[in-house]
């Protein structure tokens, strides 16, 4: 039989769309979306070939996405009904997307499971996978800011090092010092730009002075914003912090630009291996004078099987193996803390680091968790730039956050 | 050359062909570009959460989501700030992009390349240009400080980004600095379309260079000024990235214009709703802008 050239054609045309129906029929995969670079997170890479190695008509394909572009891309993966099996969700986001019912009830499974048990899991990490009494994720890393310190700077301006400042105004008295006259050097880094990351690192100083966001009208609130104000004013904190992220932050510090920076152990592989001074972690400081609250934030990724996928079964059982200590222990070698208590990490590198987040991580608070954090975040960093540019005075400021906030907080109550 | 005994005549020759690349171009327009229009309309009367997204058929009500963005404190503002942000930058493009365009025109040695280094800061990703900018603009250790400081013109550094004074005017600079190329070199275009004959006969009657600018030059460009003047607004209207790269809308919102907030409230706070009532009245000013553009081509095509 003579094939005419136009069948030809047609045949060319429908073999590309016939061909992935067949592939996808022979082998199963898991598709897996995450913000873990690969070459770096060992945890990520190692846990997921083993899995391959064990299941191989059941193979991972991951995509990995910039966490810039995390959520958004997952909530168009929910719009378009195209969402894959698993998939991380950054811990204060967990409850929105519970609450929306977007992800699978894991209850049931926990219940059954030997080794995901809400007893094993720390209890900040575990509380941001809850929403009303049933778990919608599993605690995949932690991780929490303290202080970097740039030790020859510190015995340059004749402090210690070996003895980080302990309180408020300590911390005040050592960045003064360590701030050049020539506004070249900044004492302290943090990060108030328009993002999460003015909450996340604000919000620490919000407890350390006995407040919380259900009072951010009260004095409390203000004391701890009157703080920021002055490190910006003085000159202590260079005005970029309205502008520059956590790991920028860092990177003045890197660069010999700040002497001390506030961030957390994501940025640590990095100090490490670029910076030219010795250095150390330091816990973040009490607010002093008759406070002594120890707190910090609490950051990190969950494990969420998206509603609609149709592997949750094997989603399940992928999220077991990578909660396997032998595993979870890997991840601090790209600086993510494990949420588990029965993970023990054996010769940490970055030692000295690991011993400081691990103490600061004990008292780590989450943020919420709230379904509507991010309507909750906006305005605190709204308030935060506002007082922080002399926009408006501090009071004034935190005000206004508080009146957005309350009907938020009326509807939901923190922690509810 | 086809035979006159041939009855079919090639495709390409035939009748059919004017109405079949239209239709074409019109089912294209259709779906890719009516399709999310209705959709996004459809969605700013509606109440949308991620449970229901996936659904066309969500409740209606009504007008309620434009009643409640524009109750929202920042509504004011945010549009005030998107027309500062869009007129400045018009203004400011053209006229740069004429200036640029009638300084090219002269042929001097390098002016070629110039102009291609010129339009090398088109090509650059908004993105990369906004971190870029975002580094030399910094208050503590950013280029442009350094060299005020160093010339003595300020004591102290200008916070650039991080006062709510300055932090729009910067935008805005790095938005000119991106966007006027495309002005260039739409109006180089325009330029050397225009006759030499009437600026030779203008020039022998006397006329000095001033007169021939503005009684010559730019009636005979006009056309051209619109489209240009059409395009630029439609597409700072649309900017996104630069300032999102920048500022993040800050501080304090001083920077935030309509796409900025839509993006913050569709994919940061989940109002979907919202961010699509923001969308509709964007897309509503930049047809007006477009049917603008529109008749100004057809009087450039008449001309």
């Amino acid at each position: 039989m003579r094939i005419t050239r136009r069948q030809t054609l047609a045949l060319a045309g429908a073999a590309p769309i016939a061909a992935p129906a067949l592939v996808q029929a022979q082998a199963r995969t898991i598709s897996l979306w995450h913000v873990f670079n690969l070459e770096t997170e060992a945890y990520m890479r190692e846990g997921v070939r083993d899995w391959n190695a064990q299941n191989p008509n059941q193979r991972i394909e991951e995509r990995i996405i910039p966490f810039a572009q995390y959520r958004t891309e997952l909530v168009r993966a929910i719009a378009t009904g195209d969402v894959p099996d698993l998939c991380v969700i950054d811990n204060p986001d967990t409850p929105s997307f519970a609450a929306q019912n977007q992800l699978t009830d894991l209850t049931q499974r926990v219940a059954t499971s030997e080794r995901i048990r809400a007893s094993v899991y720390h209890t900040g990490p575990w509380s941001t996978a809850q929403w009303r009494g049933r778990t919608f994720a599993v605690p995949r890393d932690s991780n929490t800011i303290a202080l970097y310190i740039n030790h020859e700077m510190f015995r340059a301006a004749g402090l210690d090092p070996a003895r980080p400042p302990g309180t408020w105004p300590d911390l005040f008295a050592a960045a003064r010092r360590l701030t050049s006259a020539d506004g070249r050097v900044s004492g302290l880094m943090f990060s108030a730009r328009a993002a999460e990351d003015a909450t996340f690192q604000w919000l620490p100083f919000l407890w350390q002075a006995g407040g919380d966001i259900d009072r951010l009208d009260g004095p409390e609130a203000l004391d701890a914003l009157r703080f920021w104000v002055e490190c910006v004013t003085s000159g202590v904190s260079s005005r970029d912090v309205l502008t520059v992220s956590q790991s920028e932050g860092v990177n003045r510090l890197i660069s010999g630009n700040a002497a001390m920076a506030i961030s957390g152990p994501w940025d640590t592989p990095r100090v490490s291996q670029q910076a030219r001074f010795e250095w150390s972690v330091a816990q973040l400081p009490v607010r002093g004078e008759g406070r002594e609250i120890h707190a910090s934030g609490l950051g990190g990724w969950n494990w969420a099987i998206p509603q609609g996928t149709r592997n949750a079964d094997a989603a399940w059982r992928l999220i077991e193996h990578m909660s396997r200590p032998e595993h979870m222990a890997q991840s601090w070698r790209s600086g993510r803390l494990p949420p588990r208590t029965d993970v023990p990490v054996e010769n940490p590198v970055y030692a000295q680091a690991f011993r400081a987040y691990s103490e600061q991580i004990l008292t780590a608070r989450p943020r919420g968790p709230h379904p509507r954090w991010p309507d909750i975040s906006r305005p605190i960093q709204t308030a935060i730039q506002s007082a922080l540019t002399g926009q408006a005075p501090p009071d004034v400021a935190l005000r206004m956050a508080a009146t957005a906030i309350r009907p938020i907080l009326q509807q939901t109550p923190l922690r509810g | 050359m086809p035979s006159p005994a041939r009855t079919r005549t090639r495709f390409t020759d035939s009748d059919a062909l004017l109405p079949t690349l239209v239709a074409g171009a019109l089912i294209f327009i259709i779906v890719f570009i009516g399709y999310p229009v209705a959709y996004n309309l459809a969605m700013s009367f509606q109440e949308v959460t991620l449970g229901n997204i996936r659904d066309f058929a969500r409740p209606f009500v009504g007008l309620e989501n434009y009643q409640a963005l524009v109750a929202d404190p920042l509504f004011w503002p945010v549009l005030r700030n998107t027309a500062i942000f869009v007129i400045t930058n018009v203004v400011l493009q053209v006229l740069l992009g004429l200036g640029l365009a009638m300084f090219f025109l002269q042929d001097f040695p390098g002016a070629a390349w110039m102009r291609g280094m010129i339009l090398a800061g088109w090509i650059l990703p908004p993105l990369v240009i906004a971190a870029v900018f975002k580094w030399l603009f910094a208050s503590n250790g950013g280029l442009i400080n350094e060299a005020l400081m160093g010339a003595g013109l300020t004591a102290q550094p200008v916070n650039f980004l991080s006062d709510t004074a300055t932090a729009m005017a910067t935008v805005t600079f790095t938005n000119v600095w991106f966007g006027t190329p495309f002005a260039m070199i739409l109006l180089s275009a325009g330029l050397a379309n225009l006759p030499r004959d009437v600026f030779e006969a203008a020039q022998i009657d006397g006329a000095g260079t001033l007169t021939r600018f503005t009684r010559i030059t730019v009636p005979l460009l006009m056309p051209t000024l619109l489209a240009v003047t059409c395009l630029c607004t439609i597409y700072t209207l649309r900017a996104f990235d630069v300032i999102w790269g920048m500022t993040g809308g800050g501080p304090a919102n001083t920077t935030n214009v309509l796409p900025v907030w839509s993006f913050q409230l569709s994919f940061q706070q989940f109002n979907f709703a919202q961010g699509a009532v923001i969308a509709t009245m964007m897309f509503a000013l930049v047809i007006l802008v477009a049917l603008l553009y529109i008749r100004s081509i057809r009087s450039e095509l008449r001309a």
